[in-house]
């Protein structure tokens, strides 16, 4: 009994000591002067980390909003798109692999940043990767300034 | 179980419930400490600006010490005065530069023993007029490592804050580099 105390008490201490907590949220924001209703054509940059095709997810996202999207490795700027969107996917595991974090950020031709958009879902409110790029990407294209 | 192990096994409960609370709140990272301590080299520009700071966030207890809008922009302010960048950082829309900071990302760590944050911020420039003197993407990084900190969540502000000091310094640094 005492030793399983023990035990849980070194876990509780090792987790204080080696985690962040985290919560669930959703975010998006336009940078200044920053207009995306003149955005027509978008190139999603696949980020070379990514192994589970969340540009293909971006780029039905996109293409759900009317945008016309392609996807491909990164390019020297400036992309002959009106705008260019790269991502970042955090992955976590609890009993399976979910994506817990997800931010996009649309870029100019130059690739200087226009929007970015941020979600996070822990386990228990976790999202399969086509919801959370869903909903980063509607997040984005309904921000206001 | 006789009576003393059974005290025992309440303070070691106690013990447990003492860590968990002790560590596991967040705390937002500090203006003060995204200051970049060097001075940054370059131009002392005569002229006077304004600052705007977007795409930060709020700190809740129970999340991850985030940077918030406000905190960020002192930190900017302090420094732009401190190494003299313009003349003056003036309130509103009333100075000859507008200064727009926005946050793009915080890459943040979940678990680790030394905690290395990526950040990125659009720093962009313009005169009073509207014409862009200056549009740069900037990209920073501030480890913490596991002897700075016990809590988890407090090394993640103390990386918060050095990737915030060293994408301040090269925002002002690439102003500095400019003559206007």
């Amino acid at each position: 009994m005492l030793a399983r105390l023990f035990a849980a008490a070194a876990v509780v201490l090792a987790l204080g000591a080696t985690t962040g907590c985290a919560v669930n949220r959703a975010s998006a924001t336009l940078m200044a002067d920053a207009d995306l209703s003149k955005v027509k054509t978008v190139y999603v940059v696949h980020a070379p980390e990514d192994g589970r095709a969340i540009d293909k997810e971006l780029k039905k996202a996109l293409e759900k909003r009317g945008f016309t999207a392609t996807t491909g490795p990164e390019l020297n700027p400036p992309y002959p798109q009106d705008a260019v969107v790269t991502y970042v996917d955090k992955w976590m595991w609890d009993i399976t692999m979910y994506m817990i974090e997800l931010t996009v950020t649309v870029r100019d031709r130059s690739n200087f940043p226009l929007a970015t958009g941020n979600s996070l879902h822990t386990s228990l409110t976790r999202k399969s990767p086509a919801e959370m790029v869903d909903e980063v990407v509607g997040n984005i294209v309904a921000a206001k300034h | 179980m006789n009576f003393s192990s059974f005290r025992r096994s309440i303070s070691l409960l106690a013990l447990c419930a003492v860590a968990v609370v002790m560590t596991g709140c967040a705390t937002a990272s500090k203006p003060e400490a995204m200051i970049p301590t060097a001075s940054v080299a370059g131009t002392k520009h005569a002229q006077t600006a304004s600052v705007v700071v977007a795409g930060g966030s709020e700190t809740s207890a129970l999340g991850k010490s985030q940077i918030s809008n406000q905190a960020f922009q002192q930190a900017i302010v302090a420094s732009i005065e401190k190494n003299k960048t313009f003349s003056s950082v003036v309130k509103g829309a009333n100075g000859e530069y507008r200064l727009a900071v926005t946050v793009v990302s915080m890459d943040q760590p979940s678990f680790g023993f030394s905690f290395t944050v990526k950040m990125e911020a659009a720093w962009s420039l313009k005169k009073a007029d509207g014409s862009v003197v200056m549009q740069e993407s900037i990209k920073s990084e501030g480890t913490a490592g596991a002897t700075e900190a016990f809590a988890g969540v407090e090394r993640l502000r103390l990386a918060n804050e050095a990737a915030a000091r060293a994408n301040i310094a090269a925002g002002l640094a690439k102003i500095g580099a400019l003559n206007f």
